[in-house]
Parts: structure tokens; C-alpha cells; sequence
């Protein structure tokens, strides 16, 4: 039985040739593929939250709709901005990190 | 029959989550398509060649200079990488389905390719050598090329072929309903009479969809298919049979084909020309002529990317031959194939190129043809 992480392995490394690069920086073309690759990872995470939804609001007997239009307040609305608050500050650390440039 | 999308029981089955993921590349490489790649030749203009012209205190001229220039720009790399990268993570979206669903799909090769009231057959050669202008070449990226064979049974290069083919498509706005097969069945209609053959012949037949669509559509005839990958003919045949078609699949070389002189009605090849070297394609020619029948037809079809009206359109084009494993893209693009056909013995006053529109799918999508009968 194969796994995923296997069956995409499999596939990398039955690659042939070489990687011509198209940016001047292969740091930044590197990144740029995982970036993209992230993109695509959070289309698919996307997709399973819709498919969730759909399934509560028909547990619910209300259209999908009115499901996501539910909006909080209070407590619960300052809980959702903190998360939101360490989500950026997770992703975003290297634009604030204090330390200075380092010379060669 | 529709060639795209079909289900059969050779095809990995996809979970909803990899079948998200290949919607996601499609939906990707639909927006770099139509949004992002349509500005490269107006970026040549205002980034690619003033960069040249300050580096070399002239404007681009030759095709390498061209070239030169693209690369200078900004907009262009950024262009080229995202694109390269999208073009990986297809073979990694339909990839992954394939090696994880490998076991069910070379069990089932095996039953229907070994079944006693099978309707087509398989002819391997194992003294062949695949052609290493193909076969040592990732084409579009493929892993493992057109060539891979792992085992008696295996069949990855031609799923991900099929698999990738498709997202491959659909990216590029090409529809669910269009068939290449299908576009050279309506060319017969509308410029031969409506003419069918009894006797066909699907030189570079690759994974075999093109080959199972003639015989949907015309159950009587006899067809034949010729490739050189042994994993994607096992994975023709076998697909050929879960679909209940009869197709008669033959491991052989495009520029030397066992058959006899004259065996065929018509000679249709898909895709092939861009594929291979001058040489080979020459051959190939050739062989198409040598194989059909007096009165017969050949068309050979293939992507529509000639005659680009400017050198700078004809460059940005060249891109896959650069970043994409099609070596002889521009070999192709450039060839004068109306010569080779004539060379090949046709008469001159009836070999035609064909600017064709897609079945299905958005307006500019095209497909070129040539076409040639042999004389009576």
C-alpha cells in the first residue's frame, strides 16, 4: 500500500533532466514555487471547509447562505481578532524581527 | 465519444481532495493563460527590448537576441517561472492519485488486457529500444518521459499522460467536449466527402484516446495504433477495452513501421510532429505516404503554433522549448512541412494545411492539420 507522502515521492524523483530558472535568484524562484504550491494546498483547504458547510447547513435545514453570514460579537468577536492577530504575526515575524541585516 | 474526462477502469480514482487539487492547477494556469501570458509580447515592447538596447546600444534582431531580450525582463521571468512551477504541479496533482491507486490499476491492465473475448490486441516488441530523442527527454515535464516501463503491468506513463493531459487542457481553456479525433472526423466531412475508412492507422498514439474515438465512431473500422512506449500502449490497450472499443496496439518506431506497403485507408497522426526531430518527422512522413493506400489520406494534426506573424511572437511561443521538454517545439513551429509531404511523394496540388477550430472550448483555441491523398 502506498501512502500519499510515498505516492509523491514516487513521482519527484522519477523526474529526468535539468531545471532551467527563469528569475535571477534561485532563493527567490524556490520561493516563489512554494508559495505557488501553498496557493494551490489552500484552494484544496478551502474546498473541504465548503463541503463542511454545506453538510452543517443541511444538518440545520437552513440554506448554506445564511450559514455563512453568521457574524459574532462580544467575546467571541475578540477571540476571532486575536487569532487573526497571531495568524499575521506568525506569517509576517521576519518583516518585524529586530535584528538587523547581517553583513557577510 | 468524448476523449477527455472519460472514466474507465484503468484511470486513478481521485479523491475529492486530489481532485480539488487539479482543479486548483487548472484554475491556475487558466488565469496565468489568459491574464498574465497575453502581456508578454507588450511587455517585449516596454521592459525586453529598451533592457537590450541599454545593454547593447541596439534594438534585438536574430532569434537569440529575441530571446536575450525576454530574459531581461522583469515581467516575462516572473511570468516564465510561475509558469514552469504550474506546470510541475500538474504532474504532481495527477501524479500522486496515480502512484497511490497504482496496485488497483495494474491489477485491472492485467484482467482486461489478458481477458480470452477481448476485442482488440497488444503487440510489444522487447528487442525494441525506444528512440532516445524521445524516449530520455521529459516531455511537457512528464516525469519519467513517454518510455517508462517499471513491470509486465505497469502503466504510469500512460495515466499521467491521460490524467495530465487533461488538466493540461482544461488550463488552457480547451473543452471538456473537444477531441482531436473528432476535429479530423468533422476535417473528413466538410473536405473529403465524408469520407470513412475501413482500414486506419494512428501513428504516436500515446495513452490512446484519439485511437479509441475513431472506432466509437465508426464501429467497422479496423484500427491500428502504433507508439514507443510500452507503458502507455499496455495502458491504451487496457483502456481501449474498458471502453469497450477495439483497437490493435503495436510497439514500433514512427519512422519505421512494420507494415506492409499500401495496408491502409487512412493515416492519421496527433500530436506527433511537434515530439520528434527533423529527421525522424521526415521519416515519419515518409511512412505515412508508403502505408496508405492508393486513393487513401494521411492527416497529420498537431498544436496550432505556426506561422506566428512576428519574430517576437514566434520567441515568446518557443518558451516550452525552453522550460518545458519540448525540444523540438520550434523545430515544428518553423518546418516547412508542406515540402516534406511533397518530398514524401504526395502531389503538390493537393497537400493543404488546415487552420482548424476546436469542438468545444473557448473560441481561440485551434488546432493545425496537414493533409495529403495518395494518388490513384
Amino acid at each position: 500500500m502506498t501512502n500519499q507522502a510515498q505516492a509523491i515521492a514516487a513521482l519527484i524523483e522519477s523526474a529526468r533532466g535539468q531545471r532551467p530558472q527563469s528569475l535571477d535568484n534561485r532563493e527567490a524562484e524556490e520561493t516563489l514555487n512554494i508559495a505557488l504550491a501553498l496557493l494551490v494546498e489552500l484552494s484544496v483547504a478551502n474546498d473541504r471547509i465548503d463541503r463542511l458547510e454545506r453538510l452543517v447547513a443541511e444538518m440545520r435545514g437552513e440554506d448554506v447562505a445564511t450559514l455563512r453570514d453568521i457574524r459574532y460579537e462580544g467575546e467571541v468577536a475578540e477571540q476571532r481578532q486575536d487569532a487573526t492577530d497571531a495568524l499575521l504575526m506568525r506569517a509576517l515575524r521576519v518583516l518585524i524581527d529586530p535584528r538587523a541585516q547581517a553583513n557577510e | 465519444m468524448k476523449v477527455r474526462d472519460v472514466q474507465h477502469a484503468v484511470l486513478p480514482r481521485t479523491t475529492a481532495e486530489e481532485g480539488s487539487r487539479q482543479n486548483a492547477v487548472v484554475s491556475l494556469r487558466r488565469l496565468l493563460n489568459s491574464k498574465v501570458r497575453p502581456r508578454n509580447v507588450g511587455i517585449f515592447e516596454s521592459e525586453a527590448a529598451p533592457a537590450f538596447a541599454e545593454r547593447h546600444g541596439r534594438q534585438p534582431q536574430s532569434h537569440e537576441e529575441v530571446r536575450e531580450a525576454f530574459l531581461m525582463s522583469p515581467g516575462y521571468r516572473m511570468w516564465s517561472a510561475a509558469n514552469r512551477s504550474a506546470q510541475e504541479m500538474i504532474w504532481v496533482s495527477v501524479g500522486e492519485p496515480t502512484y497511490r491507486d497504482l496496485e488497483r490499476m495494474e491489477q485491472a491492465t492485467k484482467e482486461l488486457i489478458e481477458a480470452d473475448d477481448k476485442l482488440g490486441s497488444l503487440s510489444l516488441d522487447s528487442s525494441y529500444d525506444p528512440s532516445p530523442e524521445v524516449a530520455d527527454v521529459d516531455i511537457h515535464l512528464q516525469p519519467g518521459g513517454y518510455a517508462m516501463n517499471r513491470s509486465d503491468y505497469d502503466v504510469v506513463s500512460g495515466a499521467l499522460y491521460e490524467c495530465g493531459g487533461n488538466v493540461f487542457s482544461f488550463g488552457q481553456g480547451i473543452g471538456r467536449g473537444d477531441s482531436k479525433a473528432g476535429v479530423i472526423m468533422r476535417l473528413l466531412n466538410e473536405e473529403f466527402d465524408g469520407f470513412k475508412p475501413a482500414k486506419m492507422l494512428d501513428i504516436g498514439c500515446s495513452a490512446g484516446a484519439a485511437s479509441a474515438a475513431y472506432p466509437a465512431e465508426w464501429p467497422d473500422v479496423e484500427i491500428h495504433a502504433v507508439d514507443l512506449g510500452a507503458g502507455m500502449l499496455r495502458y491504451g490497450h487496457a483502456r481501449a477495452e474498458s471502453l469497450g472499443v477495439a483497437v490493435h496496439f503495436h510497439q514500433m518506431d514512427a519512422s519505421d513501421m512494420r507494415f506492409e506497403d499500401e495496408s491502409f485507408d487512412l493515416v492519421v497522426s496527433h500530436n506527433l510532429m511537434h515530439e520528434i526531430g527533423e529527421e525522424k518527422r521526415r521519416a515519419m512522413i515518409g511512412e505515412s505516404f508508403r502505408l496508405a493506400r492508393p486513393g487513401g489520406i494521411v492527416i497529420h494534426q498537431d498544436v496550432a503554433i505556426r506561422n506566428q506573424p512576428t519574430l517576437v511572437h514566434e520567441i515568446e511561443r518557443d518558451w516550452d522549448t525552453h522550460f518545458n521538454g519540448e525540444v523540438h517545439w520550434n523545430t515544428y513551429a518553423t518546418a516547412n512541412l508542406q515540402a516534406d509531404m511533397i518530398a514524401a511523394g504526395f502531389p503538390e496540388d493537393n497537400v493543404v494545411e488546415h487552420d482548424l477550430s476546436a469542438l468545444h472550448g473557448m473560441a481561440n483555441n485551434r488546432w493545425y492539420a496537414i493533409s495529403g491523398r495518395k494518388p490513384i
